[in-house]
């Protein structure tokens, strides 16, 4: 899953030079991941993985890292 | 009259009512009348040279209360985006060849240009609060600073009349009175912010500052519009966008938000087509206008005419606006009292009107069946990325700073939720490589400016005359 996750957003919409030395705990925030990007990436995901990320989740800290997004989606797919 | 007129009319008709709301923090007009009249006082006495003043401070009640201050005071008001790269920054604080830089806390140390510093948290005392400076009705209020095409920042000069006529002209035409509040969320240094402020605070109304973080939460953003009554809400397509799919809307939706006014970007149809079906009892405004005629066409948004696929009108003529369409270009030329008086550009006004007072606005337009104006993109190679507006030409004057570089090209390509962005194709010399290009670069720009996408090309793609071949870039870059 983060690999798919991880070619989105470093395809579409943040750019950092070497994507493979983007740690999954680095700050995709600071990276440049803005309100616009977000928007995008859920509903990537959504199309994605089938799941619905309530509206209500929908901040900072779900979606500052590859692997914040990660713990975020699994909770979903398991319900 | 200047611009401010109204505004201290209310705080001697309407004292307790309140002006301003950021967070826990709340003035009344009579408070927020006393605290810009008394910072005003503080920038009297350099006034006379240079009667310019920077603002250096977050979207908030002390940047109000600040730009307020400037006015009475005689000056006019230029808003800094403190989100800038300090060269940038710099750039534009030697430009503006300003007498003070009103900021908070202590001078700080990317500061280049000996501008003298006023803390607003701890302001001189003052002499006498004396009554506001009788201002000209053609001089500066505002000078808003703007991407280049020369590949530098200017500052759109807007007068006292300029900004009165829009603020009024909004104030009339969006029925705002002492019983609205309005959502203040754009930058000050965005045009936007002119109807938040001057609109509002003409006719009593009250200012609420959207905390900035929830920018990146529409629920919580939805949540906090409901909480705070908010009646009137200016902002960018994006944005709405953004509430239109994840906003969790509650039952009813936003009793009290009578008014949305958008700006800034095309908003796609089918997601405005969304919004509206979520906030029925809501009136929808399409406003058009470059930050150089402010808003000069505006369309009260139809909901039986939207239709997926079919771009929305910009409408019919405001504020008083002559519009002309160029019978060659298709170009809008606007004839209007909102227009800007001229860039400023190192520490000079330049002129940027027609010999008859028109502004050429670089956008192709046409007329539809109903009379209408259309819009139909640039006729040059300005960009809009999530509403800001981006000269590419900005961007690669940075990029050709870099010793490494031997030519490059700047170009927009579409992106479904931002419209464009900017995106570099760069010609390196032999032996250097991507990587010492793009981190100085992305330190340089604004982050709205950064390019998505750089790639290294051999040579630049030219056209039969040798010019740069902007056509094969885009296509390059689109599917790269």
């Amino acid at each position: 899953m983060k690999k798919k996750l991880r070619d989105f957003i470093f395809q579409e919409l943040v750019f950092v030079t070497d994507p493979k030395r983007f740690g999954d705990d680095d700050d995709l925030l600071e990276a440049g991941l803005d309100s616009m990007g977000i928007m995008r990436l859920i509903m990537f995901i959504e199309n994605e993985h089938g799941v619905t990320l309530p509206d209500t989740e929908i901040e900072p800290d779900n979606v500052r890292s590859l692997n914040a997004l990660e713990h975020w989606i699994l909770r979903h797919k398991k319900e | 009259m200047p611009l401010l007129t109204a505004f201290n009319r209310q705080c001697q008709t309407t004292p307790d009512t309140i002006a301003f709301i950021d967070g826990d923090r709340q003035l009344s007009y009579r408070q927020a009348g006393q605290l810009a009249c008394r910072l005003g006082a503080c920038l009297m006495h350099g006034q006379v040279p240079r009667p310019r003043v920077i603002i250096a401070l977050e979207r908030g009640i002390d940047a109000a209360i600040a730009i307020l201050a400037a006015l009475n005071a005689g000056a006019c008001y230029i808003p800094l985006d403190l989100k800038n790269p300090p060269n940038r920054l710099n750039y534009i604080i030697a430009d503006a060849d300003a007498q003070t830089i009103i900021g908070k806390g202590r001078r700080p140390d990317w500061l280049e240009a000996p501008v003298p510093w006023l803390d607003i948290g701890h302001p001189p005392l003052a002499e006498n609060a004396g009554p506001p400076a009788i201002t000209a009705d053609d001089a500066p209020a505002a000078i808003l600073y703007t991407s280049g095409s020369t590949g530098m920042p200017k500052g759109v000069v807007l007068s006292h009349r300029a900004m009165r006529n829009f603020a009024d002209w909004a104030a009339v035409t969006f029925k705002i009175s002492t019983t609205d509040t309005i959502a203040s969320l754009a930058p000050f240094h965005f045009d936007l912010s002119v109807f938040d402020l001057f609109s509002s605070l003409s006719v009593g109304a009250t200012v609420n500052f959207v905390p900035s973080n929830l920018t990146l939460s529409p629920s919580r953003l939805t949540a906090w519009l409901a909480q705070h009554r908010i009646s009137i809400f200016y902002t960018v397509p994006s944005l709405l966008s953004f509430i239109a799919l994840k906003g969790n809307l509650p039952t009813p939706p936003l009793p009290h938000l009578k008014t949305v006014l958008f700006a800034g970007e095309v908003f796609p149809a089918r997601q405005l087509q969304t919004l509206c079906g979520l906030l029925p009892a809501t009136n929808f405004y399409n406003l058009y206008g470059p930050t150089e005629t402010n808003v000069c066409c505006y369309w009260p948004v139809e909901r039986e005419r939207l239709q997926s696929g079919h771009p929305i009108p910009i409408g019919h003529p405001a504020c008083g606006a002559i519009l002309q369409i160029d019978g060659t270009t298709g170009e809008l030329i606007v004839h209007s009292a909102n227009n800007l008086s001229g860039y400023w550009q190192q520490g000079k006004l330049r002129p940027a009107l027609t010999t008859d007072n028109g502004y050429r606005t670089g956008d192709k337009v046409s007329l539809n069946g109903q009379g209408e104006y259309c819009y139909h993109g640039r006729l040059d190679r300005m960009l809009k990325c999530s509403g800001h507006r981006v000269e590419p030409a900005e961007i690669e004057t940075v990029i050709l700073q870099h010793p490494e570089v031997l030519s490059c090209a700047v170009v927009g390509i579409t992106d479904s939720t931002s419209g464009q962005r900017p995106a570099a194709a760069i010609v390196l010399k032999p032996d250097a490589t991507l990587e010492q290009i793009v981190k100085p670069v992305k330190q340089q720009l604004p982050a709205y400016m950064h390019p998505c996408k750089f790639i290294a090309l051999g040579s630049m793609p030219c056209l039969a005359n040798g010019k740069t071949d902007y056509g094969a870039l885009q296509q390059l870059l689109e599917n790269s």
